[in-house]
């Protein structure tokens, strides 16, 4: 398992499925491994690298957050004391980067925040966090910032998706221009959207924060506007595996990646209506002659070749035509350049086979109309 | 209210009965005319208000049960249900691969790899997802 974070183009942060962070640089066409973050216990499985302040936050099953500040050329790690009981599952830095929330098995998410005062003393613990608590019913898998920095969306294994105000005093300022947002209090529930009977995954807000995306684990994904009291929602059924991450490219177009190996693209038409267009990268075999395009297909080959001879063979080639990137299920997606753009051309992804894979939208001529 | 939801549950159910047994006799005559995919869109028609009922699930599991099996020439049958029945009618066919029974789970499973090359894994992930709405 990789999750991985590409601070620009070239530098890249990952997590080799185990406590370390790994951080390589692009010189001279190779990639060199340049750091090793060691401090975490186990598994890390959320890292996020703040574009402005250059400041990595990671997540781990020992429960507890780090800090790592580059300081000459050390990383320096600040530890975030969560208190949880279970692991911290996924993390992210608040657009502003002054706050970064934690999902945890725990059913909480931490907001943690800087604490000014404490600044000068540089004692252990600089980050203080408040909690949402008692409004998850099971693990918290995804957190995402919406572009005001004041609500936050989440995703659940309860299958549920949430969106709470994370309004601190001190660290927010009352804004006339986050509307209505900025009069909540912090840890307000303003909307849970049930729309999954599943595990819900990945969760982003588009651009503007005008709409939603998150999907679950029944080969779903849904598209929510008008985000409030009054939110209309959408929900896409595909043929194939379930995705476990999203990206919003544009305010009309969102890739999908998961269990499916290939990434999924869905883009809305000029009524706002959502469906799925083609995936991304090579697949020229599964569109016409292949029947069973992923990772099983082999496994399957076998189950109906007992009634049929022929199959079997069949099925083995088309894994292998597929040619994707990808060998294993894609776990991650994130945005590649400057946070905050509302066009985003470059992504990468990690995925279960040990890969991370950039894609570049510049040469895909057949969807310019949605970006 | 948990009183109040029950006595909906069982005023529905005795509407639904009714419902079901107009949806046998349709049935039965649209199998007589040699219609055997208009009758099997007739069993899966208006299964979204799918009930706790256990009673009513039986009794339109038996419905759906008897179209099925008329089913001869399966790639056509496909060709002309709508997309929107995929989903239910996958969740029915894994009902009658439980039932153990010979005949019904050839047919199931006859249907099944079809309908799987057709609608794809998400149609298989959506029913093993879906522990709400059973039928």
């Amino acid at each position: 398992m990789i999750t991985n974070n590409i601070f620009s183009f070239v530098v890249v942060a990952f997590c080799p499925n185990n406590n370390e962070v790994h951080i390589y640089k692009l010189s001279e066409d190779k990639w060199e491994k340049v750091h090793v973050l060691q401090k975490h216990d186990q598994v890390i499985c959320g890292i996020d690298w703040s574009s402005r302040s250059n400041r990595i936050v990671t997540a781990s099953h020992d429960r507890n957050s780090y800090v790592w500040n580059l300081e000459g050329s050390e990383w320096v790690p600040t530890l975030v004391i969560l208190r949880l009981n279970r692991a911290a599952l996924c993390v992210q830095w608040s657009p502003k980067e002054n706050k970064f929330a934690v999902g945890s098995g725990a059913k909480t998410v931490c907001i943690c925040y800087y604490e000014q005062e404490n600044n000068c003393h540089h004692s252990l613990v600089k980050f203080i966090y408040k909690l949402i608590r008692k409004k998850h019913d099971s693990s918290v898998t995804s957190v995402s910032w919406h572009p005001n920095n004041i609500l936050l969306a989440t995703t659940s294994t309860d299958g549920k998706c949430r969106v709470f105000s994370t309004f601190i005093k001190g660290v927010d300022a009352k804004d006339s221009k986050a509307g209505s947002s900025s009069d909540t209090k912090f840890g307000e529930l303003i909307i849970q959207l049930d729309l999954s009977l599943s595990w819900a995954f990945g969760v982003k807000w588009s651009p503007s924060g005008n709409t939603l995306a998150y999907v679950g684990h029944n080969s779903m994904i849904y598209f929510v506007d008008d985000v409030g009291p009054s939110p209309l929602a959408q929900n896409v059924a595909f043929r194939d595996l379930p995705l476990r991450d999203v990206l919003f490219v544009s305010e009309r177009m969102v890739v999908g990646v998961g269990f499916d190996c290939s990434p999924m693209l869905f883009a809305a038409d000029d009524r706002g209506i959502w469906s799925f267009i083609r995936y991304l990268g090579e697949r020229k075999a599964v569109s016409s002659g292949s029947k069973y395009g992923s990772q099983f297909s082999e496994a399957f080959g076998k189950f109906y070749g007992q009634s049929k001879h022929g199959l079997n063979n069949d099925a083995v080639e088309s894994s292998k035509m597929r040619g994707g990137v990808h060998e294993n299920c894609i776990n991650c997606i994130m945005p590649l350049g400057e946070r905050g753009t509302s066009l985003i051309r470059r992504f990468s992804t990690s995925g279960l086979d040990g890969r991370v894979v950039i894609w570049d939208m510049e040469n895909q001529q057949d969807l310019s109309e949605y970006i | 209210m948990a009183g109040a939801e029950g006595y909906v549950e069982a005023d529905n159910a005795e509407a639904i009965m009714t419902r079901i047994e107009h949806k046998t006799r349709k049935i039965e005559s649209l199998l007589k005319q040699y219609k055997p995919v208009e009758a099997l869109k007739t069993a899966l028609e208006g299964t979204h208000a799918i009930t706790r009922d256990e009673r009513c699930k039986s009794a339109h599991w038996i419905v759906v049960h008897r179209a099925l099996m008329a089913i001869k020439d399966v790639d056509g049958m496909l060709s002309q249900l709508d997309p929107e029945y995929y989903d239910i009618l996958m969740k029915y066919l894994y009902k009658g691969l439980a039932t153990g029974d010979r005949p019904t789970c050839d047919q199931c499973l006859r249907i099944h790899e079809k309908l799987t090359e057709r609608a794809g894994f998400g149609c298989i992930l959506r029913h093993l997802t879906d522990t709400v709405n059973t039928v």
